[in-house]
């Protein structure tokens, strides 16, 4: 025998080893479809799915007046695509069942007085009924028909003496001018699948190994619990670190989401949320008896972690208690990470706290769920 | 058929369920903490939004407008930061929008002249942007109406009336929506569990072999776990009468026709997917991907139906979770006439018997003929 040192020794075993499991995962078909497939999968689904567009909302019009000028106000609430003209005339009883029953989303009434009173320079109303049951999109329509009627009304004035408001709000909107809704989502989403496939993926290559016994026979080689721990995590990290390249490449050219920031430090901070999610996954499977019990308690969890990341719904929205909350949800600071990274560009200096925060859960977690695994061993 | 060895094979069910624990808190904890998640946590809009303000005039006026925008409660007063450009602090995300007011702002309007005011706004989060530009415009033009500052009278006023929710509460949108995402998905995922179990244990093999036929053996298994998700079901739509202050106002009968046969459908569902896999594992796994991911993207629970296009809006229009999400809300919020809804219990019988039967086809092809 040609003297290997102690370290040397250490070292291969610990290579062995991970291509051992490199290998086992990547024959498990079932692996593959989570690391490579799921995320495509998902991003495109909850991309193309989730939008908070407010527009192509169905209006029902009854025109009472039938004059050019009432006709002109309901094609300047037709002409953006936030009305589609879906249902005219009728009684108002029928059209208010309609909304009811939900198959109209906003009612109009112009009524036969208009023309009369437009004339004679009287204010005069126009009712609108909105169907409120979702909140968010009737808010926003609302907002819509007050500007749409606010520029109807200045173009009757126009010929007239009275000016024009004297304050003007000239907005802009910073880093996604066109308000794509994917742009918001794909970034959180990408968080969202790649805590879900490191988790999963985690717990299963462990829980197997428990399952069928072969941990007890990797314990009776000369490795020792570290080496064992090291071998599956880090061959996990590098085909998690593929993962995060596959959704790059989806949120790129699918989804044409722009990425401002460094790649460097996108891909630092996905490494510290891949050993975030194995850990959380290493945890779930010492922790469990069986499979079964893994699978079941990571809905437990990962739930949770994924509701309060505001990667589907904005956290600044959720009321003060759940803020409060996420703040021990790892994901929450990956989130906003890959968020201000890729839409706003933001370096270091800007998101050093969120990182901070996720490398202290790496650091944490890992910790937690390897003295566990050892624990288990010895 | 024989209703006695279904009865029979509903009993063995049940007390199987029964006596795994972890099994017993995913059937009603997990349900119960899936709700809480999701009717507390799912907001789209903010209040409460720090809006950062540079104001390089110094006449009275101006002051006026700040005051104004901050007054609907809306948006808040933020630190602009360090940074003195106006989009440094957005960057920075002290502010979600920054709004600049110029220099002679006052002298302008004293003159009758107009006045820009400059208001960039963060639109990472598109529905918060839209939300922040509707609210400063409406906020400008009340400054406007309430100083005498031009913006001509209007002629034609609109009446908007909200109808339902008039104050916009989101809970009543969204506390529906979720009692119908997670009836669906965890029944579902309990008969995936059960029937997967079969499978992996082996115990299908003496299944094949007892006189019990295809049909009688998941017609059994169903029936226990619609039992189960009744119980379930009463939980979670007692919690949100209790915690998100929702009242019947629709149709009851109905309703409890459509959940019966939406539990049905969850559950025939679940059985299929379990039944095509040969382990627990798989059985998950396929249930998180078939069905839990387009019951919460595809059922209109947090975004509107009509923005799901094409293709996807096919997957979504034969879903049960779409329709089941309307008959939540329309117990509970909307309130129509019971005509309106009865396509909904018709489009479910028709779902749940075509995967009960696609279900038990799936098994018989084991089965030993005779």
């Amino acid at each position: 025998m040609s003297a290997l040192s102690q370290t040397q020794i250490f070292r291969l075993q610990i290579k062995t080893l991970a291509i051992k499991e490199l290998r086992q995962i990547m024959r498990d078909k079932q692996m593959v479809f989570l690391l490579f497939v799921m995320p495509i999968l998902q991003l495109c689904l909850y991309g193309f799915a989730l939008s908070p567009e407010v527009e192509h909302l169905r209006l029902g019009v009854i025109d009472l007046a039938h004059s050019p000028t009432s006709r002109e106000l309901v094609s300047a609430l037709v002409e953006n695509g936030v009305f589609d003209l879906k249902q005219s005339g009728g009684t108002s009883e029928s059209l208010a069942t309609l909304v009811r029953e939900g198959k109209l989303d906003a009612g109009v009434i112009v009524p036969p007085e208009l023309e009369r009173d437009i004339k004679s320079k009287k204010a005069v109303d126009v009712q609108i009924m909105i169907d409120g049951v979702d909140a968010n999109s009737a808010g926003i329509a609302s907002g819509y028909i007050n500007q749409i009627m606010g520029a109807f009304n200045r173009k009757l004035m126009a010929g007239t003496q009275t000016d024009s408001q004297l304050v003007l709000p000239q907005i802009s909107f910073a880093y996604n001018p066109g308000l794509i809704s994917s742009w918001f989502f794909v970034p959180g989403v990408l968080g969202l699948v790649l805590n879900l496939v490191s988790t999963l993926v985690s717990t299963s290559t462990v829980v197997r190994e428990k399952d069928s016994g072969t941990l007890e026979q990797l314990l009776m080689t000369p490795v020792n619990s570290f080496q064992i721990l090291a071998a599956k995590v880090m061959p996990l990290s590098v085909l998690l670190m593929m993962t995060v390249f596959v959704s790059l490449i989806v949120a790129k050219f699918i989804f044409h989401v722009p990425f401002r920031g460094s790649l460097l430090l996108f891909l630092a901070v996905s490494f510290l949320a891949i050993i975030v999610g194995i850990s959380i996954g290493i945890s779930l499977a010492a922790f469990a008896q069986n499979q079964r019990q893994a699978l079941l308690t990571s809905f437990f969890v990962n739930l949770p972690v994924i509701q309060l990341s505001g990667a589907i719904a904005p956290l600044e929205s959720m009321p003060k208690f759940c803020q409060w909350l996420s703040l021990i949800d790892p994901l929450r600071f990956y989130v906003s990470c890959t968020k201000a990274i890729m839409l706003k560009g933001a370096g270091l200096d800007v998101i050093w706290p969120d990182v901070l925060a996720l490398a202290f859960f790496a650091v944490v977690l890992l910790t937690l769920s390897s003295s566990r695994f050892r624990q288990q061993l010895n | 058929m024989q209703i006695g060895r279904i009865y029979a094979q509903a009993i063995k069910e049940i007390a199987q369920f029964r006596r795994d624990k972890l099994t017993v808190a995913l059937a009603f904890g997990l349900p119960v903490l899936a709700l809480l998640l999701y009717g507390y946590a799912t907001r789209l809009e903010s209040k409460d939004i720090p809006v950062a303000v540079r104001n390089f005039d110094n006449g009275a006026l101006s002051r006026e407008y700040i005051d104004t925008i901050f007054a609907n409660g809306q948006l808040t007063p933020a630190r602009w930061g360090s940074r003195s450009d106006s989009i440094g602090s957005l960057d920075l995300g002290l502010a979600k929008a920054t709004i600049v007011i110029p220099p002679e702002f006052s002298r302008h309007l004293k003159e009758g002249l107009t006045a820009p005011v400059a208001v960039i706004v963060d639109a990472t989060d598109v529905n918060n942007a839209r939300v922040i530009k509707n609210s400063v415009l409406a906020t400008t033009k009340f400054f406007c109406k309430t100083h005498h500052l031009g913006g001509s009278p209007n002629l034609i006023t609109a009446q908007v009336r909200l109808w339902f929710n008039p104050g916009r509460k989101e809970a009543q949108y969204v506390v529906p929506g979720a009692v119908a995402v997670i009836l669906w998905i965890f029944p579902c995922l309990l008969a995936a569990l059960a029937m997967a179990r079969e499978n992996e244990q082996g115990t299908m093999l003496q299944l094949y072999a007892s006189s019990l036929s295809s049909f009688e053996l998941i017609l059994g298994k169903a029936a226990a776990y619609v039992a189960v998700s009744m119980v379930m079901s009463v939980l979670l739509i007692g919690i949100s009468m209790l915690l998100f202050q929702l009242d019947v106002v629709g149709d009851l009968p109905i309703f409890i026709l459509s959940l019966v046969l939406y539990e049905t459908c969850a559950i025939a569902f679940g059985l299929m997917v379990g039944a095509k896999s040969a382990s627990q594992s798989v059985a998950v796994q396929a249930v998180a991907t078939a069905s839990f991911t387009t019951a919460l993207l595809l059922s209109g629970f947090i975004y509107p139906l009509r923005n799901i296009t094409f293709p996807l809006s096919l997957i979504s229009s034969i879903l049960p979770a779409r329709y089941f999400v309307e008959s939540c809300r329309d117990l509970f919020v909307r309130g129509s006439d019971a005509a309106s809804q009865v396509f909904i219990p018709v489009a479910l019988v028709l779902f749940a018997l075509l995967v009960l039967m696609r279900a038990s086809g799936m098994i018989r092809k084991m089965q030993l003929p005779g």
